[in-house]
């Protein structure tokens, strides 16, 4: 087997694949259910809750059960895992749009990309922080607290903390989003997943 | 020759294999998280609640549910696969300990640091509505039994843990949690709604007494079960939770009613040094005197007159004929806001507006709605009247000629000495509700 087979299976990232094909899956049948074509608004579950499915899911697949091992190759492991985290969040922002592709202007396919893009740019930072497998932890709590916090400040401009919930294509909201992406990813990248058990 | 001195046992030390747990590990990252998490949840929309207690208590009590519990069951999960991935689970079953005591031992402290968590989010809560509470007293049994239902949710989220060996468990069980409780919350005309511990209640109503204790027999029998059916000697013993949980879940199901009205929000207080007399509903007494001072303008320039509803009032339901609707201080976060009234000239403006009431007729004669607009300038301007003003006066000569007759009209009736003012009022609220132009005196 090459090396990077190898690499794919040590990172459960054929399980990872399927994880985020589920999601997508249940994503649009969330959205057919909800009955989102009557009203844009009522896409805000799938599109808050998904992309932290997705996210859990690629954190998860961080996580390297030989990771001192790993650090003590020669070659360097920043292209590996730039690889991983730019594939997989791809494969995720080319799957979970697929729910909302009725209407672009309120929760369609820019704001589910640009969730994608926040909440795994988070979940890869977490994992830095907290280790690969609990890297879900804060992604979630920042979901659930936008989720229902963000009812307050519904109708008027929403501050660059709430990208999550911005209904439209709003430049603060993506850059916030793409910011944290690189800056998780970044850190990902160039420290790796902390070593937990 | 050395005397060994026997040290006597300390009292504690039947806790010591606790205490790591309870000060180190996932315990207290936990506790912060769902700490964290509802009060950002809370604080964004603050203005909605604070100064209510009826408010605090809903939305403290819906963030508890919806987020809390389904972050419970996470935590609880994480923490229930701890053994198997540091690979101390075969260790764990050769010490002297039951089965159950090496459960909760370990799932104690999670779930009390999360409820402790909750306990103080909604601690915070409690205080920041009691420095600017308009009335009603605290609900205190909402939060505490909030408390247990987290506490619950974390034990059986262990369960959970230690069955399901995923990667992902933790937060699917989660997502799951939301889409479950999502669904019985979001339509309350559900036939399950009631499993919910979130039913449908406004402010002016109450749960039944015996809810929130049903809903924690419910949800709390449910973990129960699991963690015994996992951890007993004997399995049968987890039928025991399980039954009661059933019985639980039937009572919810099938009970006809879970609110009831709240008797404070159908009693009112007033002040009845005026004309007419301002009464505010019991929920938001402290703002009375509030209210009296932003209305003295308007009940000053109609002291003497007749023919004037008795009072505002400020009850669920329609007014009486002889009484008039005090502009609405609910939602809390508009006209109220941290226990302040917002803006007291609108909100007089909107109380004049309630006297002058030809809102329910198809058409109104010119002279009627000219008379109307300059009484309602006489008792309290609208904030926007000067914008509109300058508006009309930049409009196309109609515009302009119209102005003119409404800035005349208001100067007629100012001009008049004051009781000849009082007594044409009387005669105008004589005729403030009807349709028909011809019995109206017009300016």
């Amino acid at each position: 087997m090459t090396g990077t087979v190898l690499y794919a299976r040590s990172r459960a990232l054929p399980q990872t694949v399927l994880a985020l094909a589920a999601t997508a899956l249940l994503a649009v049948w969330a959205a057919h259910a909800l009955d989102s074509y009557l009203d844009p608004e009522r896409r805000v579950p799938v599109v808050a809750l998904a992309p932290l499915l997705a996210a859990a899911a690629i954190g998860a697949s961080l996580y390297s059960a030989s990771d001192e091992l790993d650090r003590t190759a020669v070659r360097p492991w920043w292209h590996r895992r730039l690889a991983h985290l730019l594939c997989l969040t791809a494969l995720a922002a080319a799957l979970l749009p697929l729910a909302v592709l009725s209407s672009a202007q309120t929760f369609g396919p820019p704001a589910m990309v640009r969730n994608v893009l926040g909440c795994t740019g988070l979940t890869a930072g977490a994992a830095v922080l907290l280790g690969a497998r609990l890297s879900w932890l804060p992604v979630f709590c920042y979901v659930s607290a936008m989720y229902m916090g963000i009812s307050g400040v519904r109708g008027t401009a929403l501050p660059a903390w709430a990208w999550l919930l911005e209904p439209g294509t709003g430049s603060g909201a993506w850059a916030t989003a793409v910011l944290l992406f690189a800056l998780g990813g970044g850190a990902y990248m160039v420290k790796g997943a902390r070593g937990t058990p | 020759m050395t005397l060994l001195i026997e040290k006597k046992p300390e009292a504690a030390a039947g806790f010591r294999p606790l205490r790591p747990e309870f000060r180190r590990g996932f315990a207290p990252l936990a506790g912060a998280a769902v700490l964290l998490t509802l009060l950002v949840a809370l604080a964004e929309p603050a203005a909605s609640w604070q100064g209510g207690w009826a408010e605090t208590r809903d939305r403290t009590h819906a963030a508890a549910v919806l987020l809390g519990i389904p972050l419970a069951l996470a935590a609880g999960c994480w923490q229930g696969g701890r053994e198997r991935r540091c690979r101390t689970g075969d260790l764990l079953r050769t010490s002297v300990r039951g089965a159950l005591p090496r459960f909760l031992a370990s799932a104690v402290p999670v779930a009390l640091w999360v409820a402790v968590g909750h306990l103080v989010a909604a601690g915070c809560a409690l205080l920041a509505t009691w420095y600017c509470a308009t009335g009603d007293s605290p609900y205190l049994v909402v939060p505490l039994t909030d408390t247990l239902l987290l506490f619950a949710a974390a034990l059986g989220g262990q369960a959970v843990g230690r069955v399901v060996p995923w990667r992902l468990t933790a937060p699917v069980l989660a997502t799951c949690g939301y889409v479950v409780l999502g669904f019985l919350s979001y339509d309350h005309r559900n036939t399950y709604a009631g499993l919910s511990p979130l039913i449908d209640t406004s402010v002016t109503k109450l749960t039944v007494w015996w809810q929130p204790w049903v809903s924690v027999l419910w949800v709390g029998g449910l973990a129960a079960t699991a963690v015994l059916a996992l951890t007993a000697r004997r399995r049968a013993v987890a039928l025991v939770p399980l039954a009661l949980a059933t019985a639980a879940a039937i009572t919810l199901v099938e009970a006809d009613e879970l609110t009831r009205p709240n008797p404070v929000a159908r009693r009112q207080v007033c002040d009845t040094s005026t004309t007419p007399q301002v009464c505010v509903n019991k929920r938001y007494e402290e703002l009375l005197p509030q209210i009296t001072e932003a209305l003295s303008g308007l009940t000053g320039r109609l002291e003497g007159v007749d023919n004037l509803p008795v009072r505002f009032e400020d009850r669920a339901g329609r007014s009486r004929p002889d009484e008039a609707r005090l502009p609405m201080v609910t939602p809390l976060g508009r006209s109220v806001v941290r226990g302040k009234l917002t803006d007291p000239e609108l909100y007089a403006w909107e109380a004049g507006m309630s006297l002058v009431g030809r809102g329910e007729c198809d058409t109104t004669d010119d002279a009627v709605a000219r008379t109307d607009r300059a009484v309602e300038h006489y008792l309290a301007p609208s904030p926007m009247e000067k914008y509109f003003d300058d508006l009309a006066a930049k409009g196309t000569e109609a515009d302009r000629a119209k102005l003119k007759a409404r800035q005349q009209a208001r100067a007629r009736l100012l001009g008049m000495a004051q009781d000849e003012r009082r007594e044409w009022l009387s005669e105008y609220f004589a005729t403030a509700d009807v349709c028909d132009p011809s019995g109206v005196p017009t300016l």
